[in-house]
């Protein structure tokens, strides 16, 4: 098993350095890119990312300085902005917008979890209507209609949450809405999911033989049927990430988070492509270290992967 | 009588589909002695397995329904227990092995798990002692090396070692009455045999009872005192083993013998085969089910069901010919 | 067929081609039923914009902005806004209507009995009698039309985004599966990495390096979005390539092309057809997604997720801005879902014969 560990968590290096080269080279192809004169520049910025990139080196060198940057955690200067560099938005960004990604993620996976196993318990029952309703409603509207809707009937209309804002202004207030916005889509996700597959758990020849054994229906549940039930929610974790980080962007726009995703939308507006290049590695970086993380989970809870 | 541990009377199990009502078990009785084994052998879709289930309230419901009939086991009604009661009696008094040894082991847990939870749950045993009970279970169905295959996960066993273990599993809690559900049928000609050995030997060491289920009359002949013959959901022709592989009455059942290839047989003679398929359960007509491939079928047989004959004790068929007799 | 085909016991015997099968059942499933009339609805409005009554999604009328939803003709809402506000700057000197705005009012009713414009058209109309039943936005364009057109733009990405997905996925796919060996193993190690890539991001950067343009936007929707049918058909032909129906073709004698066409291909259709119908709401988000950031469909045209951008901005006051764009595409996504999911089931082997 840690064999399988280690050399999972060595695969994710090519990864990395595949991302970052491409990223790297998209942004050199760029028309109207940083690294192109046609384009003004600031004067300043010009002469920080020349002495940054060394502009006048052959593109390899410079390829092999910003890879070298990059794993010594500085991802160079802001091409808009030339009092900071990106390393200062995302320190300020990245901490606002996983608290948000967490927390989504987590009440997701619980609450997803519960209401699946309690709708396929009560298959057919008005348990399982009303849940699985829900979960209809959350697949089909998008978080950017979601998110205003509530808005406008919890902060515009009755008042009661911040229209937006951060914790420093009102508290945690602050974080309902888009916490509920952002996780709602991978609740309903994870609800019908988890529900087909306790479905099929329950229907298995290893329930019923557990039923001949005698075993009480609790007892079944925990032991028998959660495990492979929670398999396929565990194989969905990969996307889900993937696509609470996409989330995330369209929520902090819309509730004026001032997280990561905002600075990203920002600089897609303005072109500041170090900073794109910047969130794009720290975003992928996320990405593939949760998905190891399922990986191994995933490794752990079924005895039927071969490590070898 | 009071060697009957089990008394099955006009079972009837109905499954509720869209296309209509599928009468799976309909009108089946039997009865089942101490240490007997019974055979009962049909088709798929014959009802055999459904009945079983029906025994241990096992039918997935909805759909299924047990609609009438009683089954008393120690003179109490099956049918009539609560889920409580009903769960004293499955694992502990009887045991259950089903078909696919691949699927009916769970794969997420290790053998241990699965073995010691049952002996724990009605034997009431420290974890240690049922572990060794279930050791020597592993040991008594032939797995070599017990004390450390326990603690490995189905997948890591062979087909029918994983059946021994359901076996061992099955008969951990020393049950009256053990159910096997075409026990083979998943496995290789060359286990099946091992299998069958294996149940009969230990349903003869610890005189349990045995309901063997079957689509393989070669499975019931060596092996089985008394043998019930099931044709869309009921039971054809009962009789002893004896009786029904040298006097076949049913046309069925002389067709099911017939079909069975033979060694002494002429090697130019064809193989001989019931034509036509297993009747569809769904809104059958009032008629005898087989007579579309039977070819001793009667005017009488397309429109009314064949009433019971019996000849003597335990002896049974259902067929118009031998109503003409009488 | 009026006769009914019948065994030697009187039973009715069923034909069981798998799309017919497929057909009866999705035809019991109410919802999906329900949700393939809607789609129907709203392809038949988009596809016959052009003839409807509806006014032009670009027109602009300065004066008409925010308008809110009504039957009435605009020139009359105009009146009483204008009546309204100088009754309630009368109100707070506490005073009636003097003579001056009185006058004004009348003159406002005159200009809007008369008052022409020429319009994108080229024709001259009484432009004040126009009504807006779903009211107007920040400049004085036609919700409805908008919505209409809008929603032609967003079919249209959410079905070629499906369909060009589809077949660069499938003719991967199926080629990567049929192949193996090391273009195999290429090309999903490939996969793994796009999918390791947040492919929304890589989308939101090609749209800011070369233009927010509608074909951009189908090129980079594209380019991200055949992996998971790739490796889904890749699975589907793999796993088919060792059936005994393949193999028994390829004993008596099929060659490549025959097994491809006449066995793998149909016995991967289903998947496929499900997977595309599922793609096309998910495309449709998409779309809606890059516009609500500002970076999808530009101005003058119009996509739902437009609208429902401009609709949150405007929201406070004008809450219909927001309200109209996203129910009818909430409805959309709720009936393509439902349809979607009513597909698989009905396409699915593996509840045929389930009690």
């Amino acid at each position: 098993m840690s064999k399988f560990i280690i050399r999972r968590a060595l695969g994710l290096i090519p990864t990395m350095l595949i991302i970052i080269t491409v990223c790297f080279f998209l942004i050199r192809v760029a028309p109207g890119g940083p690294f192109s004169s046609e384009k003004k520049i600031p004067p300043q910025i010009m002469k920080n990312i020349e002495a940054k990139y060394h502009l006048d080196e052959p593109l390899v060198m410079q390829y092999g300085r910003y890879v070298v940057n990059v794993i010594r955690g500085d991802l160079g200067p802001s091409y808009k902005y030339k009092d900071y560099d990106v390393n200062y938005y995302i320190g300020e960004g990245l901490p606002k917008s996983l608290l948000l990604g967490t927390l989504s993620i987590l009440l997701a996976l619980i609450l997803g979890m519960a209401a699946g196993m309690f709708s396929a318990l009560r298959q057919n029952t008005w348990v399982d209507y009303t849940w699985m309703s829900f979960a209809v409603v959350g697949i089909s509207v998008p978080t950017f209609v979601l998110g205003p809707i509530l808005m406008f009937i919890f902060s515009i209309n009755l008042k009661w949450l911040p229209v937006a804002g951060w914790l420093d202004e009102y508290g945690v207030a602050a974080l309902v809405l888009p916490v509920v916005t952002l996780f709602y889509q991978y609740f309903a996700t994870i609800a019908r999911l988890s529900r087909a597959s306790f479905l099929e758990a329950i229907r298995s020849d290893y329930v019923r033989t557990a039923k001949a054994k005698g075993l009480k229906t609790s007892y079944i549940m925990m032991k028998h049927v959660l495990k492979g039930a929670s398999l396929p929610v565990v194989s969905y974790l990969g996307p889900a990430f993937s696509g609470i980080i996409t989330g995330s962007i369209v929520v902090e726009q819309i509730f004026r988070v001032p997280g990561l995703g905002r600075h990203f939308v920002q600089s897609a507006f303005n072109r500041d492509y170090t900073m794109i290049m910047g969130t794009v590695i720290v975003y992928s970086l996320i990405l593939v270290i949760m998905n190891f993380l399922v990986d191994v989970l995933y490794g752990y809870l079924d005895p039927r992967i071969s490590y070898s | 009588m009071s060697d009957v541990i089990l008394r099955v009377d006009d079972l009837k199990t109905y499954f509720n589909t869209d296309d209509g009502i599928v009468k799976a078990v309909d009108g089946v009785s039997f009865e089942l002695k101490k240490g007997e084994m019974l055979g009962i052998v049909g088709e798929s879709g014959s009802g055999k397995s459904v009945t079983n289930l029906s025994l241990m309230k096992l039918i997935p419901s909805p759909p299924g329904k047990i609609m009438n009939g009683t089954a008393m086991f120690d003179g109490e009604n099956i049918f009539d227990m609560s889920d409580e009661e009903i769960r004293k009696l499955r694992g502990n008094r009887i045991g259950m092995i089903f078909q696919d040894p691949m699927t009916s082991l769970n794969p997420f847990l290790r053998i241990s798990t699965q073995m010691i939870e049952t002996i724990v749950l009605h034997q009431k045993l420290e974890k240690d002692a049922a572990r060794n009970r279930a050791v020597e279970m592993l040991e008594m169905v032939g797995i070599p090396n017990p004390e450390k295959r326990i603690n490995d996960y189905p997948h890591q066993f062979s087909g029918g070692m994983r059946q021994r273990v359901m076996i061992a599993m099955a008969l951990s809690c020393d049950p009256e009455i053990l159910i096997a559900d075409e026990p083979t049928s998943a496995l290789d000609v060359t286990i099946q045999a091992q299998i069958i050995e294996v149940i009969q030997e230990l349903s003869r060491k610890l005189n349990t009872a045995v309901i063997m289920i079957t689509h393989d009359l070669g499975v019931v002949a060596g092996i089985c005192d008394t043998v019930c013959v099931m044709y869309a959901g009921r039971i054809v022709e009962k009789g002893t083993n004896d009786e029904i592989f040298k006097d076949p009455k049913h046309p069925y059942t002389q067709g099911l013998i017939k079909s069975v290839p033979r060694l002494d047989q002429p090697s130019k003679e064809r193989l001989f085969s019931i034509d036509g398929q297993p009747p569809n359960v769904i809104d059958l007509p009032e008629c005898c089910p087989f007579h579309p491939r039977c070819d001793k079928a009667m005017a009488k047989c397309k429109n009314t069901y064949p009433p019971l004959t019996t000849f003597g004790e335990g002896r049974e068929v259902r067929c118009w010919l031998y109503e003409e007799d009488k | 067929m009026s006769t009914k085909v019948v065994n030697e016991l009187n039973q009715e015997v069923k034909g069981v081609s798998l799309w017919m099968d497929a057909w009866r059942r999705l035809r019991k499933n109410k919802m999906a039923m329900g949700g393939l009339v809607v789609m129907i609805i709203y392809a038949v409005i988009s596809l016959s914009a052009g003839l409807l009554p509806i006014y032009s999604y670009k027109q602009q009328v300065l004066e008409h902005q925010y308008l809110p939803p009504s039957t009435r003709p605009a020139g009359e809402l105009l009146i009483e806004k204008k009546v309204e506000l100088l009754s309630a700057f009368a109100a707070k000197e506490g005073r009636e209507l003097n003579a001056v705005e009185l006058e004004e009012i009348e003159e406002l009713k005159e200009r809007i009995a008369t008052e022409t414009k020429v319009l994108l058209t080229g024709e001259e109309v009484k432009v004040h009698e126009r009504v807006y039943y779903l009211g107007t936005d920040e400049l004085g364009r036609d919700l409805l039309a908008r919505i209409i057109y809008g929603g032609q733009v967003s079919i249209m990405i959410g079905l070629i985004g499906a369909l060009a997905s589809m077949i660069i996925g499938v003719v991967l796919g199926a080629l990567s599966g049929y192949i193996g060996g090391a273009f195999d193993s290429l090309l999903m190690r490939f996969v793994d990495i796009m999918y390791s890539l947040p492919y929304m991001l890589l989308v939101i950067i090609m749209m800011s390096m070369f233009g927010k343009n509608i074909m951009n936007l189908f090129f980079a929707l594209a380019i991200v979005s055949w992996l998971t049918v790739c490796r889904v058909v890749r699975g589907q032909i793999i796993s088919l390539k060792n059936a005994e129906f393949v193999e028994a073709a390829r004993a008596s004698g099929a060659g490549t092309w025959r097994i491809v066409l006449r066995h793998l291909i149909p016995n991967t259709m289903s998947v496929i057809v499900v997977y595309t119908t599922l793609r096309v709401p998910s495309f449709i988000m998409l779309e809606a997604f890059l516009s609500f950031l500002g970076l999808g469909v530009q101005a003058p045209y119009a996509s739902w997720g437009v609208l429902i951008h401009d609709g949150v901005y405007a929201m406070t006051t004008y809450p219909w801005m927001l309200w109209f764009p996203a129910i009818v595409m909430t409805l959309f996504l709720f009936s393509m879902n439902f349809f979607g999911d009513g597909l698989r089931d009905a396409l699915d082997p593996q509840s045929k014969n389930k009690l």
